[in-house]
C-alpha cells in the first residue's frame, strides 16, 4: 500500500485556526500505524489565555491533534471512504497526560488502529516532545457519509 | 497453558459487555438483543469486537459484526475461532 504522505492532509477537514497536525511522518500499512508532527509556535492564539503567564498547550488540543492524526490514519487506511469526506466525530476519549507541553516543542503523534471499519474506529494515540510521551490517548470514532 | 473452559470465557465476554453497555450483568442475558432491546450503537458495537479481539487475540471480520445481535451470537462466532 502505497500513501502519498502530503496528499493525504487533504482529507483532513479541519482548517487553521483549528488545524493541530503540521504533516505527516510516516505511515506503515503493517503495524497500521501513523506518525504527524505539530509544531506549538508562540503564536497560537490559545497561549494568550492558557495562561497569561505561563503559557502551556492546553490538555483538550493535545487530544484533538491525535483525533485528527486518527483521522488520517483512517484515511491512509480507508482511502476510498476517505475520498468521499465523511464527518468524523469523537465517541469516547481515554487520556492521560504524563508531561506539559510548551511553546516552541514539536509534539510527535503516533496513532495506532485497534480496529478499523469502514463507519467507525478505535485508536490508541501517544504524543511525544522528543522522546518524552506527553499523553496518551484511546480514542473511539465514528465515521459518517454527508448527507 | 491449558485452554480456558468455554463457560469461563462467556463470563468474562458477558462481563466486558456489561462493562461496555453500562449495564448490570444480571440484565445481560444470553438472547436479549443488543440493538432492539438494549440500544446499542455501532460505536458501542466496535467497542465490544475490539476488547473481544485484544483478549483473545483473534480477528473478527467486519462483515460478521452485523450479525452477532445477541450475547449468544458472539459465544458462537467466538467458540469457532478460540
Amino acid at each position: 500500500m502505497i500513501v502519498d504522505l502530503e496528499s493525504i492532509m487533504d482529507i483532513l477537514p479541519q482548517r487553521y485556526p483549528f488545524r493541530f497536525v503540521d504533516r505527516v511522518l510516516s505511515f506503515d500499512p503493517k503495524e497500521r500505524k501513523i506518525t504527524c508532527i505539530k509544531n506549538f509556535s508562540m503564536n497560537e492564539y490559545f497561549f494568550s489565555g492558557h495562561f497569561p503567564d505561563n503559557p502551556v498547550v492546553p490538555g483538550v488540543i493535545m487530544i484533538e491533534a491525535m483525533a485528527q492524526a486518527a483521522i488520517l490514519l483512517y484515511g491512509a487506511l480507508k482511502p476510498d471512504k476517505a475520498a468521499q469526506k465523511p464527518d468524523f466525530f469523537l465517541g469516547r476519549v481515554e487520556s492521560k497526560f504524563k508531561k506539559t507541553v510548551y511553546p516552541g516543542d514539536t509534539l510527535v503523534i503516533e496513532v495506532t488502529a485497534s480496529k478499523i471499519l469502514d463507519s467507525s474506529g478505535i485508536v490508541e494515540a501517544e504524543a511525544k516532545v522528543k522522546d518524552d510521551v506527553c499523553a496518551q490517548t484511546t480514542i473511539a470514532f465514528g465515521v459518517k457519509a454527508k448527507t | 497453558m491449558a485452554p480456558k473452559n468455554f463457560e469461563v470465557i462467556k463470563q468474562e465476554v458477558k462481563k466486558a459487555v456489561a462493562a461496555i453497555i453500562e449495564i448490570p450483568e444480571s440484565k445481560l442475558t444470553d438472547d436479549i438483543k443488543f440493538v432492539e432491546d438494549l440500544g446499542i450503537d455501532s460505536m458501542m458495537a466496535l467497542e465490544i469486537v475490539a476488547s473481544i479481539e485484544k483478549k483473545y487475540k483473534i480477528v473478527i471480520p467486519e462483515e460478521d459484526i452485523p450479525k452477532m445481535r445477541c450475547l449468544r451470537d458472539i459465544y458462537n462466532s467466538l467458540e469457532k475461532k478460540l
